[in-house]
Protein backbone atom coordinates (compact mmCIF):
# COMPACT_ATOMS: atom_id res chain seq x y z
CA UNK A 1 0.00 0.00 0.00
CA UNK A 2 1.31 3.63 -1.04
CA UNK A 3 0.57 4.74 2.55
CA UNK A 4 2.75 3.73 5.09
CA UNK A 5 0.07 5.22 7.78
CA UNK A 6 -2.92 3.94 6.26
CA UNK A 7 -5.87 4.30 8.92
CA UNK A 8 -8.26 2.10 9.85
CA UNK A 9 -11.89 2.07 8.74
CA UNK A 10 -13.52 3.87 11.38
CA UNK A 11 -16.93 2.08 10.51
CA UNK A 12 -14.80 -1.02 10.29
CA UNK A 13 -16.95 -2.21 7.49
CA UNK A 14 -15.61 -5.75 5.28
CA UNK A 15 -16.30 -3.22 1.95
CA UNK A 16 -14.29 -0.50 2.95
CA UNK A 17 -10.71 -2.16 1.18
CA UNK A 18 -12.93 -3.48 -2.15
CA UNK A 19 -14.40 0.13 -2.67
CA UNK A 20 -10.86 1.80 -1.24
CA UNK A 21 -8.78 -0.20 -4.42
CA UNK A 22 -11.63 0.23 -6.85
CA UNK A 23 -12.31 3.87 -6.49
CA UNK A 24 -9.24 5.31 -4.85
CA UNK A 25 -6.47 3.33 -6.47
CA UNK A 26 -3.26 3.63 -5.22
CA UNK A 27 -3.80 7.09 -4.17
CA UNK A 28 -2.77 8.05 -0.13
CA UNK A 29 -5.82 7.71 1.91
CA UNK A 30 -6.89 9.62 4.90
CA UNK A 31 -10.09 9.19 7.09
CA UNK A 32 -10.91 13.32 7.80
CA UNK A 33 -13.47 15.09 9.62
CA UNK A 34 -12.80 17.66 6.89
CA UNK A 35 -15.04 15.53 5.49
CA UNK A 36 -18.73 15.35 6.98
CA UNK A 37 -21.68 13.19 5.73
CA UNK A 38 -25.14 13.85 7.01
CA UNK A 39 -27.77 12.07 6.95
CA UNK A 40 -30.38 10.30 8.74
CA UNK A 41 -29.61 7.40 11.47
CA UNK A 42 -32.66 5.16 9.04
CA UNK A 43 -34.06 5.57 6.02
CA UNK A 44 -38.12 6.44 6.38
CA UNK A 45 -37.98 5.99 2.81
CA UNK A 46 -34.81 3.75 0.77
CA UNK A 47 -36.31 5.34 -2.30
CA UNK A 48 -35.42 8.88 -1.15
CA UNK A 49 -32.49 9.38 1.64
CA UNK A 50 -30.95 12.74 1.60
CA UNK A 51 -27.43 12.97 2.36
CA UNK A 52 -25.69 16.24 2.79
CA UNK A 53 -21.85 16.00 2.18
CA UNK A 54 -19.86 19.27 3.59
CA UNK A 55 -16.15 19.86 2.38
CA UNK A 56 -16.01 23.36 2.75
CA UNK A 57 -12.83 23.41 5.26
CA UNK A 58 -11.54 22.86 1.64
CA UNK A 59 -12.85 26.06 0.30
CA UNK A 60 -12.97 24.61 -3.41
CA UNK A 61 -8.91 23.43 -3.56
CA UNK A 62 -10.06 19.76 -4.41
CA UNK A 63 -10.35 18.24 -7.55
CA UNK A 64 -12.83 15.35 -7.31
CA UNK A 65 -15.39 14.32 -4.69
CA UNK A 66 -16.79 10.67 -4.81
CA UNK A 67 -19.62 9.61 -3.43
CA UNK A 68 -20.73 5.67 -2.40
CA UNK A 69 -22.71 3.33 -0.76
CA UNK A 70 -21.20 0.47 -0.06
CA UNK A 71 -23.92 -2.56 0.10
CA UNK A 72 -25.91 -0.55 -3.11
CA UNK A 73 -26.11 -2.77 -6.22
CA UNK A 74 -25.11 0.33 -7.80
CA UNK A 75 -22.48 1.43 -5.62
CA UNK A 76 -21.29 4.78 -6.79
CA UNK A 77 -23.38 7.75 -6.43
CA UNK A 78 -21.83 10.71 -8.14
CA UNK A 79 -18.11 11.86 -9.14
CA UNK A 80 -17.86 15.58 -9.16
CA UNK A 81 -15.44 17.80 -10.40
CA UNK A 82 -15.76 21.48 -8.98
CA UNK A 83 -13.48 23.07 -11.60
CA UNK A 84 -13.55 26.52 -10.93
CA UNK A 85 -16.54 27.53 -9.34
CA UNK A 86 -18.06 24.53 -7.28
CA UNK A 87 -17.56 24.23 -3.52
CA UNK A 88 -17.40 21.56 -0.98
CA UNK A 89 -21.16 21.36 -0.10
CA UNK A 90 -23.36 18.75 -2.09
CA UNK A 91 -26.56 17.26 -1.08
CA UNK A 92 -28.87 14.81 -3.07
CA UNK A 93 -31.17 12.16 -2.43
CA UNK A 94 -30.39 8.14 -2.74
CA UNK A 95 -31.32 4.79 -3.02
CA UNK A 96 -30.59 2.58 -0.42
CA UNK A 97 -30.84 -1.31 -0.85
CA UNK A 98 -30.35 -2.29 2.72
CA UNK A 99 -28.21 -0.53 6.16
CA UNK A 100 -24.89 0.66 4.79
CA UNK A 101 -21.66 2.84 5.41
CA UNK A 102 -22.18 5.53 2.58
CA UNK A 103 -18.45 7.13 1.61
CA UNK A 104 -17.92 10.76 0.63
CA UNK A 105 -14.08 10.60 -0.69
CA UNK A 106 -12.20 14.49 -1.61
CA UNK A 107 -9.45 14.48 -3.72
CA UNK A 108 -7.03 17.59 -2.77
CA UNK A 109 -3.10 17.91 -3.68
CA UNK A 110 -2.77 14.12 -4.30
CA UNK A 111 -4.46 12.78 -0.93
CA UNK A 112 -8.02 11.03 -1.33
CA UNK A 113 -9.66 12.53 2.27
CA UNK A 114 -12.37 10.20 3.54
CA UNK A 115 -15.70 10.66 5.47
CA UNK A 116 -18.02 8.38 6.35
CA UNK A 117 -21.56 7.85 7.99
CA UNK A 118 -24.11 4.93 8.05
CA UNK A 119 -27.43 4.90 7.47
CA UNK A 120 -29.73 2.20 9.00
CA UNK A 121 -32.23 0.42 6.18
CA UNK A 122 -35.34 -0.05 8.05
CA UNK A 123 -37.44 3.02 8.23
CA UNK A 124 -40.32 3.51 11.08
CA UNK A 125 -42.93 0.30 11.48
CA UNK A 126 -46.06 2.03 9.60
CA UNK A 127 -44.12 2.96 6.41
CA UNK A 128 -45.24 2.05 3.10
CA UNK A 129 -42.59 1.77 0.60
CA UNK A 130 -43.06 4.44 -2.18
CA UNK A 131 -45.50 6.89 0.17
CA UNK A 132 -43.54 9.59 -2.29
CA UNK A 133 -42.87 8.13 -5.32
CA UNK A 134 -44.76 9.03 -8.38
CA UNK A 135 -45.13 4.94 -9.14
CA UNK A 136 -45.19 4.56 -13.21
CA UNK A 137 -46.73 8.17 -13.97
CA UNK A 138 -43.86 10.22 -14.01
CA UNK A 139 -44.33 10.51 -17.95
CA UNK A 140 -46.63 13.47 -17.30
CA UNK A 141 -43.89 16.05 -15.41
CA UNK A 142 -40.91 13.97 -17.49
CA UNK A 143 -37.82 16.54 -18.04
CA UNK A 144 -39.44 19.72 -16.11
CA UNK A 145 -36.33 21.20 -13.84
CA UNK A 146 -37.43 23.26 -10.91
CA UNK A 147 -34.63 25.53 -9.63
CA UNK A 148 -33.99 27.65 -7.30
CA UNK A 149 -31.01 30.00 -6.18
CA UNK A 150 -30.28 31.17 -1.92
CA UNK A 151 -27.03 33.56 -1.41
CA UNK A 152 -25.17 32.95 1.76
CA UNK A 153 -22.13 34.72 3.13
CA UNK A 154 -19.79 32.25 1.11
CA UNK A 155 -21.30 31.32 -1.68
CA UNK A 156 -24.63 30.98 -4.13
CA UNK A 157 -26.59 27.71 -2.81
CA UNK A 158 -28.42 26.16 -5.80
CA UNK A 159 -31.24 24.02 -5.59
CA UNK A 160 -33.17 21.56 -8.83
CA UNK A 161 -35.21 19.27 -8.87
CA UNK A 162 -35.20 17.02 -12.35
CA UNK A 163 -38.16 15.49 -12.91
CA UNK A 164 -36.84 11.82 -14.15
CA UNK A 165 -37.35 8.24 -13.24
CA UNK A 166 -33.60 7.35 -12.93
CA UNK A 167 -33.98 3.77 -13.68
CA UNK A 168 -31.19 1.17 -12.98
CA UNK A 169 -32.09 -1.53 -15.28
CA UNK A 170 -31.89 -3.63 -12.85
CA UNK A 171 -35.14 -4.49 -12.64
CA UNK A 172 -36.29 -6.83 -15.39
CA UNK A 173 -38.75 -4.90 -16.49
CA UNK A 174 -36.50 -2.09 -16.90
CA UNK A 175 -33.80 -0.66 -18.82
CA UNK A 176 -31.24 1.53 -17.84
CA UNK A 177 -32.53 4.96 -18.09
CA UNK A 178 -30.95 7.51 -15.94
CA UNK A 179 -29.38 11.12 -15.86
CA UNK A 180 -25.31 10.45 -16.01
CA UNK A 181 -23.57 13.76 -17.31
CA UNK A 182 -24.53 16.86 -15.03
CA UNK A 183 -22.65 20.01 -16.56
CA UNK A 184 -23.18 23.85 -14.67
CA UNK A 185 -22.15 26.44 -17.45
CA UNK A 186 -21.43 30.65 -16.26
CA UNK A 187 -21.60 32.26 -19.60
CA UNK A 188 -19.12 30.20 -22.12
CA UNK A 189 -17.23 28.42 -19.50
CA UNK A 190 -17.90 24.95 -18.12
CA UNK A 191 -17.70 26.04 -14.09
CA UNK A 192 -18.30 22.68 -12.36
CA UNK A 193 -19.54 18.98 -13.73
CA UNK A 194 -20.98 15.86 -12.54
CA UNK A 195 -21.26 12.86 -13.47
CA UNK A 196 -24.18 10.82 -12.02
CA UNK A 197 -25.48 7.01 -11.66
CA UNK A 198 -28.75 5.10 -11.25
CA UNK A 199 -28.37 4.89 -7.04
CA UNK A 200 -29.58 8.62 -7.51
CA UNK A 201 -33.59 9.04 -6.59
CA UNK A 202 -36.33 9.25 -8.52
CA UNK A 203 -36.92 13.19 -9.82
CA UNK A 204 -33.67 14.07 -8.02
CA UNK A 205 -32.95 16.95 -5.76
CA UNK A 206 -29.71 18.31 -6.01
CA UNK A 207 -28.50 20.90 -3.42
CA UNK A 208 -24.79 22.69 -4.26
CA UNK A 209 -22.92 25.31 -3.55
CA UNK A 210 -20.83 27.27 -6.04
CA UNK A 211 -18.85 30.25 -6.17
CA UNK A 212 -20.24 33.58 -7.22
CA UNK A 213 -21.69 36.98 -6.50
CA UNK A 214 -25.65 37.59 -6.43
CA UNK A 215 -25.20 38.25 -10.27
CA UNK A 216 -23.88 35.60 -11.40
CA UNK A 217 -25.73 33.39 -13.83
CA UNK A 218 -25.31 29.99 -14.08
CA UNK A 219 -27.05 27.40 -16.38
CA UNK A 220 -27.39 23.82 -15.90
CA UNK A 221 -27.56 21.09 -18.57
CA UNK A 222 -28.49 17.50 -17.96
CA UNK A 223 -27.91 14.23 -20.06
CA UNK A 224 -28.95 11.03 -19.41
CA UNK A 225 -28.27 8.10 -21.22
CA UNK A 226 -31.27 8.23 -23.98
CA UNK A 227 -29.65 11.42 -24.71
CA UNK A 228 -32.56 13.58 -23.43
CA UNK A 229 -31.16 17.19 -21.98
CA UNK A 230 -32.86 18.76 -19.28
CA UNK A 231 -31.95 22.66 -18.88
CA UNK A 232 -32.47 25.33 -16.52
CA UNK A 233 -31.23 28.89 -16.36
CA UNK A 234 -30.42 30.00 -12.90
CA UNK B 1 -33.36 -8.17 30.38
CA UNK B 2 -31.65 -5.85 32.92
CA UNK B 3 -34.82 -4.33 33.54
CA UNK B 4 -37.07 -7.65 34.02
CA UNK B 5 -34.00 -9.16 36.90
CA UNK B 6 -34.49 -5.47 38.32
CA UNK B 7 -38.12 -5.97 39.04
CA UNK B 8 -38.25 -9.69 40.04
CA UNK B 9 -36.78 -10.01 42.89
CA UNK B 10 -39.88 -10.74 44.85
CA UNK B 11 -42.12 -13.10 42.75
CA UNK B 12 -41.67 -16.07 40.36
CA UNK B 13 -44.84 -14.96 38.70
CA UNK B 14 -42.99 -12.00 37.31
CA UNK B 15 -40.21 -13.80 36.10
CA UNK B 16 -41.87 -16.12 34.18
CA UNK B 17 -43.67 -12.97 32.41
CA UNK B 18 -40.65 -11.28 31.72
CA UNK B 19 -39.10 -14.60 30.05
CA UNK B 20 -42.17 -15.30 28.20
CA UNK B 21 -41.53 -14.80 24.08
CA UNK B 22 -45.59 -13.40 24.34
CA UNK B 23 -45.41 -10.32 25.99
CA UNK B 24 -49.20 -9.53 25.27
CA UNK B 25 -50.06 -12.12 27.55
CA UNK B 26 -50.21 -9.50 30.41
CA UNK B 27 -52.35 -7.06 29.06
CA UNK B 28 -53.94 -4.80 32.26
CA UNK B 29 -57.04 -3.03 31.00
CA UNK B 30 -57.34 0.28 33.19
CA UNK B 31 -60.86 1.59 33.84
CA UNK B 32 -61.98 4.88 32.56
CA UNK B 33 -65.41 5.33 33.18
CA UNK B 34 -68.39 2.87 33.90
CA UNK B 35 -68.27 -0.14 32.09
CA UNK B 36 -65.33 1.37 30.11
CA UNK B 37 -61.77 0.03 29.69
CA UNK B 38 -58.46 1.07 27.98
CA UNK B 39 -55.58 -0.74 27.17
CA UNK B 40 -52.35 0.89 27.43
CA UNK B 41 -49.20 0.45 25.41
CA UNK B 42 -45.68 0.97 25.34
CA UNK B 43 -45.16 4.55 24.19
CA UNK B 44 -42.27 2.66 21.72
CA UNK B 45 -41.56 2.17 18.36
CA UNK B 46 -42.23 -1.90 17.41
CA UNK B 47 -39.37 -4.15 19.28
CA UNK B 48 -39.56 -8.22 19.72
CA UNK B 49 -39.37 -6.92 23.68
CA UNK B 50 -42.29 -4.91 23.64
CA UNK B 51 -43.78 -7.52 21.10
CA UNK B 52 -45.75 -4.82 18.75
CA UNK B 53 -47.63 -3.92 22.19
CA UNK B 54 -47.51 0.04 21.26
CA UNK B 55 -50.47 1.81 20.70
CA UNK B 56 -53.91 1.89 22.74
CA UNK B 57 -56.50 -0.20 22.72
CA UNK B 58 -60.18 0.13 24.79
CA UNK B 59 -63.71 -1.67 24.56
CA UNK B 60 -66.96 -0.77 26.32
CA UNK B 61 -69.26 -3.36 27.93
CA UNK B 62 -72.91 -2.79 26.48
CA UNK B 63 -76.21 -4.74 27.89
CA UNK B 64 -75.86 -6.23 24.37
CA UNK B 65 -72.24 -7.51 24.06
CA UNK B 66 -68.80 -6.00 24.18
CA UNK B 67 -67.28 -2.93 21.26
CA UNK B 68 -63.86 -3.40 21.02
CA UNK B 69 -61.80 -0.03 19.56
CA UNK B 70 -58.83 -0.82 17.79
CA UNK B 71 -56.91 -4.28 18.30
CA UNK B 72 -53.45 -4.03 18.54
CA UNK B 73 -50.47 -4.96 16.42
CA UNK B 74 -50.47 -9.49 16.22
CA UNK B 75 -52.78 -12.09 16.82
CA UNK B 76 -51.09 -12.86 19.94
CA UNK B 77 -51.82 -8.90 21.07
CA UNK B 78 -55.62 -9.55 19.98
CA UNK B 79 -55.57 -12.88 21.54
CA UNK B 80 -54.29 -11.48 24.94
CA UNK B 81 -56.74 -8.33 24.57
CA UNK B 82 -59.74 -10.94 24.57
CA UNK B 83 -58.59 -12.93 27.43
CA UNK B 84 -58.28 -9.64 29.28
CA UNK B 85 -62.17 -8.95 28.41
CA UNK B 86 -63.23 -12.01 29.42
CA UNK B 87 -61.16 -11.53 32.51
CA UNK B 88 -64.11 -8.84 33.45
CA UNK B 89 -67.15 -9.97 31.96
CA UNK B 90 -69.25 -12.85 30.70
CA UNK B 91 -70.81 -10.66 27.81
CA UNK B 92 -69.45 -11.32 24.18
CA UNK B 93 -67.20 -9.36 22.03
CA UNK B 94 -69.54 -8.40 19.29
CA UNK B 95 -68.70 -5.88 17.86
CA UNK B 96 -64.89 -4.22 16.79
CA UNK B 97 -64.07 -0.98 15.13
CA UNK B 98 -60.84 -0.39 13.82
CA UNK B 99 -59.77 3.36 14.31
CA UNK B 100 -57.41 4.06 11.64
CA UNK B 101 -55.90 1.38 9.53
CA UNK B 102 -51.80 1.73 10.76
CA UNK B 103 -50.91 -1.95 11.67
CA UNK B 104 -50.75 -1.45 15.65
CA UNK B 105 -54.59 -0.90 15.65
CA UNK B 106 -55.90 -3.46 13.23
CA UNK B 107 -53.53 -6.88 13.53
CA UNK B 108 -55.29 -8.83 16.27
CA UNK B 109 -58.80 -7.95 14.28
CA UNK B 110 -58.16 -12.01 13.35
CA UNK B 111 -58.54 -13.15 17.35
CA UNK B 112 -62.08 -11.50 16.80
CA UNK B 113 -63.56 -13.11 14.35
CA UNK B 114 -66.85 -13.57 15.14
CA UNK B 115 -67.54 -10.35 15.38
CA UNK B 116 -68.83 -7.76 13.06
CA UNK B 117 -65.79 -5.35 12.10
CA UNK B 118 -66.53 -1.71 11.52
CA UNK B 119 -64.28 0.90 10.03
CA UNK B 120 -64.44 4.28 7.78
CA UNK B 121 -64.39 2.88 4.02
CA UNK B 122 -61.03 4.78 3.21
CA UNK B 123 -59.89 2.72 6.07
CA UNK B 124 -60.66 -0.49 4.84
CA UNK B 125 -59.20 0.13 1.06
CA UNK B 126 -56.03 1.88 2.71
CA UNK B 127 -55.84 -1.73 4.57
CA UNK B 128 -56.34 -3.50 1.58
CA UNK B 129 -53.58 -1.53 -0.03
CA UNK B 130 -51.07 -1.21 2.93
CA UNK B 131 -51.55 -4.95 4.53
CA UNK B 132 -48.85 -6.86 2.74
CA UNK B 133 -46.07 -4.31 3.08
CA UNK B 134 -47.39 -3.59 6.86
CA UNK B 135 -46.85 -7.43 7.55
CA UNK B 136 -44.21 -7.53 6.11
CA UNK B 137 -42.26 -4.81 8.46
CA UNK B 138 -44.16 -6.59 11.49
CA UNK B 139 -42.41 -10.23 10.79
CA UNK B 140 -39.34 -8.50 10.22
CA UNK B 141 -39.86 -5.92 13.47
CA UNK B 142 -41.37 -8.54 15.62
CA UNK B 143 -39.85 -11.75 14.72
CA UNK B 144 -41.96 -14.46 16.55
CA UNK B 145 -43.99 -12.31 18.18
CA UNK B 146 -45.90 -11.35 15.22
CA UNK B 147 -45.97 -15.26 14.36
CA UNK B 148 -49.98 -16.21 13.11
CA UNK B 149 -50.63 -12.61 12.69
CA UNK B 150 -52.77 -11.98 9.41
CA UNK B 151 -54.89 -9.55 8.08
CA UNK B 152 -58.62 -9.44 8.60
CA UNK B 153 -60.34 -6.27 7.04
CA UNK B 154 -63.16 -4.89 8.60
CA UNK B 155 -66.16 -6.07 6.76
CA UNK B 156 -68.41 -2.87 7.68
CA UNK B 157 -68.09 0.30 6.63
CA UNK B 158 -69.52 3.29 8.73
CA UNK B 159 -69.85 6.79 8.64
CA UNK B 160 -70.14 10.07 10.43
CA UNK B 161 -73.25 9.80 12.68
CA UNK B 162 -74.80 7.85 15.15
CA UNK B 163 -73.93 3.92 15.55
CA UNK B 164 -76.62 2.18 17.04
CA UNK B 165 -75.15 -1.16 18.74
CA UNK B 166 -78.53 -2.93 19.33
CA UNK B 167 -79.89 0.44 21.25
CA UNK B 168 -76.32 1.35 22.72
CA UNK B 169 -75.68 4.17 20.57
CA UNK B 170 -72.16 6.14 19.75
CA UNK B 171 -71.73 9.11 17.99
CA UNK B 172 -68.74 8.55 15.35
CA UNK B 173 -67.10 11.52 13.35
CA UNK B 174 -65.00 11.16 10.14
CA UNK B 175 -61.65 12.76 10.25
CA UNK B 176 -58.96 12.97 8.28
CA UNK B 177 -55.94 14.45 9.57
CA UNK B 178 -54.09 11.62 10.64
CA UNK B 179 -54.18 9.28 8.18
CA UNK B 180 -57.25 10.40 5.77
CA UNK B 181 -59.53 8.34 7.18
CA UNK B 182 -59.63 8.40 11.03
CA UNK B 183 -62.79 7.61 13.08
CA UNK B 184 -62.91 9.35 16.51
CA UNK B 185 -65.72 7.59 18.62
CA UNK B 186 -67.92 9.36 21.63
CA UNK B 187 -69.67 7.50 23.94
CA UNK B 188 -72.63 10.25 24.75
CA UNK B 189 -73.48 8.02 28.26
CA UNK B 190 -69.77 8.36 29.46
CA UNK B 191 -68.29 11.29 27.42
CA UNK B 192 -65.33 9.68 27.18
CA UNK B 193 -63.70 10.24 23.53
CA UNK B 194 -61.32 7.53 21.95
CA UNK B 195 -59.81 9.87 19.63
CA UNK B 196 -58.04 7.08 17.81
CA UNK B 197 -54.41 8.71 16.23
CA UNK B 198 -55.69 12.04 16.46
CA UNK B 199 -54.30 12.22 19.69
CA UNK B 200 -50.59 11.65 20.78
CA UNK B 201 -50.29 12.11 24.21
CA UNK B 202 -47.18 11.82 25.81
CA UNK B 203 -45.62 10.15 22.75
CA UNK B 204 -44.80 12.33 19.42
CA UNK B 205 -47.45 12.02 16.88
CA UNK B 206 -46.63 10.23 13.18
CA UNK B 207 -46.88 10.67 9.84
CA UNK B 208 -46.92 8.47 7.37
CA UNK B 209 -49.94 8.77 6.09
CA UNK B 210 -50.94 11.89 6.74
CA UNK B 211 -53.04 14.43 4.16
CA UNK B 212 -51.57 17.69 5.17
CA UNK B 213 -50.66 19.00 8.46
CA UNK B 214 -53.04 21.54 8.23
CA UNK B 215 -56.04 19.08 7.46
CA UNK B 216 -54.96 17.58 10.94
CA UNK B 217 -55.19 20.86 12.95
CA UNK B 218 -58.08 21.89 11.43
CA UNK B 219 -59.35 18.22 13.02
CA UNK B 220 -58.08 19.29 16.41
CA UNK B 221 -60.62 22.07 16.13
CA UNK B 222 -63.31 20.11 16.06
CA UNK B 223 -62.55 17.46 18.73
CA UNK B 224 -61.83 20.97 20.65
CA UNK B 225 -65.28 21.81 20.42
CA UNK B 226 -66.48 18.44 21.71
CA UNK B 227 -68.39 18.15 25.39
CA UNK B 228 -65.73 15.03 27.07
CA UNK B 229 -65.15 14.16 29.81
CA UNK B 230 -61.98 12.01 29.27
CA UNK B 231 -59.59 11.39 26.64
CA UNK B 232 -58.34 8.11 25.00
CA UNK B 233 -55.88 8.57 22.46
CA UNK B 234 -54.09 6.37 20.38
CA UNK B 235 -51.13 6.32 21.95
CA UNK B 236 -50.44 7.69 25.85
CA UNK B 237 -52.67 7.58 29.31
CA UNK B 238 -55.85 8.30 29.61
CA UNK B 239 -56.55 11.85 30.22
CA UNK B 240 -59.22 14.11 32.12
CA UNK B 241 -58.72 17.22 30.52
CA UNK B 242 -57.70 18.30 27.11
CA UNK B 243 -54.21 18.19 27.32
CA UNK B 244 -53.62 15.84 24.93
CA UNK B 245 -55.29 18.15 22.75
CA UNK B 246 -52.87 20.95 23.48
CA UNK B 247 -49.79 18.60 23.52
CA UNK B 248 -50.53 17.42 20.27
CA UNK B 249 -51.38 20.88 18.53
CA UNK B 250 -48.14 22.22 19.81
CA UNK B 251 -46.08 19.40 17.75
CA UNK B 252 -47.71 19.70 15.23
CA UNK B 253 -48.02 23.43 14.57
CA UNK B 254 -43.97 23.87 15.46
CA UNK B 255 -43.50 20.94 12.72
CA UNK B 256 -45.31 22.94 10.15
CA UNK B 257 -43.48 26.04 11.10
CA UNK B 258 -40.27 24.38 11.17
CA UNK B 259 -40.79 22.69 6.96
CA UNK B 260 -42.32 26.30 6.10
CA UNK B 261 -39.43 28.33 7.28
CA UNK B 262 -36.28 25.38 6.84
CA UNK B 263 -37.57 25.11 3.22
CA UNK B 264 -37.83 28.87 2.52
CA UNK B 265 -34.51 29.66 3.22
CA UNK B 266 -33.25 26.80 1.70
CA UNK B 267 -32.02 24.66 4.07
CA UNK B 268 -31.82 20.76 3.17
CA UNK B 269 -33.84 17.96 4.97
CA UNK B 270 -30.64 17.08 7.01
CA UNK B 271 -29.99 20.59 8.44
CA UNK B 272 -33.69 20.42 9.49
CA UNK B 273 -33.68 16.87 11.05
CA UNK B 274 -30.72 18.51 13.14
CA UNK B 275 -33.04 21.20 14.38
CA UNK B 276 -33.37 21.60 18.26
CA UNK B 277 -36.58 20.73 19.06
CA UNK B 278 -38.19 23.01 22.06
CA UNK B 279 -37.38 21.44 25.29
CA UNK B 280 -41.76 20.26 25.65
CA UNK B 281 -41.30 18.47 23.03
CA UNK B 282 -37.92 17.17 23.10
CA UNK B 283 -38.87 15.03 25.82
CA UNK B 284 -41.66 13.17 24.29
CA UNK B 285 -40.37 9.66 23.96
CA UNK B 286 -39.66 8.80 20.25
CA UNK B 287 -39.20 12.78 19.43
CA UNK B 288 -36.47 12.80 17.30
CA UNK B 289 -37.12 9.73 15.35
CA UNK B 290 -40.38 11.03 14.60
CA UNK B 291 -39.00 14.20 13.52
CA UNK B 292 -36.88 12.47 11.55
CA UNK B 293 -39.48 10.23 9.62
CA UNK B 294 -41.87 13.51 9.52
CA UNK B 295 -39.29 15.54 7.38
CA UNK B 296 -39.02 12.67 5.37
CA UNK B 297 -42.87 13.11 4.74
CA UNK B 298 -43.13 16.15 4.57
CA UNK B 299 -39.90 17.94 3.38
CA UNK B 300 -40.72 17.58 -0.88
CA UNK B 301 -44.32 18.35 -0.46
CA UNK B 302 -43.52 21.59 1.40
CA UNK B 303 -40.87 22.56 -1.41
CA UNK B 304 -43.36 21.83 -4.02
CA UNK B 305 -45.70 24.36 -2.36
CA UNK B 306 -42.87 27.06 -2.19
CA UNK B 307 -42.44 26.45 -5.85
CA UNK B 308 -46.05 26.94 -6.53
CA UNK B 309 -46.73 29.95 -4.34
CA UNK B 310 -43.36 31.63 -5.61
CA UNK B 311 -42.73 32.89 -8.90
CA UNK B 312 -40.60 29.97 -9.45
CA UNK B 313 -38.82 28.90 -12.48
CA UNK B 314 -40.36 25.95 -14.22
CA UNK B 315 -40.51 24.76 -17.73
CA UNK B 316 -41.22 21.58 -19.66
CA UNK B 317 -37.87 19.67 -21.26
CA UNK B 318 -36.76 21.29 -24.81
CA UNK B 319 -39.32 24.30 -24.92
CA UNK B 320 -37.15 27.07 -26.36
CA UNK B 321 -35.63 29.47 -23.91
Amino acid sequence: MADGRAQTDPLDSFMWQLYRERYLGDTPVRFDERVRLSAPGFAEDSGQVPVDIDASAFNGRFDRMLLWVELNPIPMVFDYQPLTHGLGRVALNLRLEQGSAVRAAVLSEGVWYVGSTFIDGAGGGCSTPGIASSGKDWSRDFGQVRARRVQTEVANRLRFRLMHPMESGLLPSESPFYIEDVVFTSGEDTVARMTWHASISENPELTIDMRGGDTTRYHLRARDNNGNVLEQDI
Amino acid sequence: MATCWNRISERALVLWLCLSAVPASALTPLPVAPDTWMVQGATEEFDPRNGGDISNSAFIVTPQGVVVIDTGSTLAYGRALRRAIAALTDQPVRWVINTHHHPDHVFGNAAFDDARIMALPGTIAALARDAPAFLATLTARLGETAQGTVTRLPETAVSEGTLDLDGYVLQLYALRGHTGADLVILDPRTGVLFAGDLLFWQRAPTTPHTPSLVQWLADLDELAALEVNAIVPGHGPLARSDAPLLQTRAWLVWLDALLREGVARGATQNELLHTRLPDALARLPLARFELTRSISHFYRRYEDQWWQDGDAPLRPNGEQK
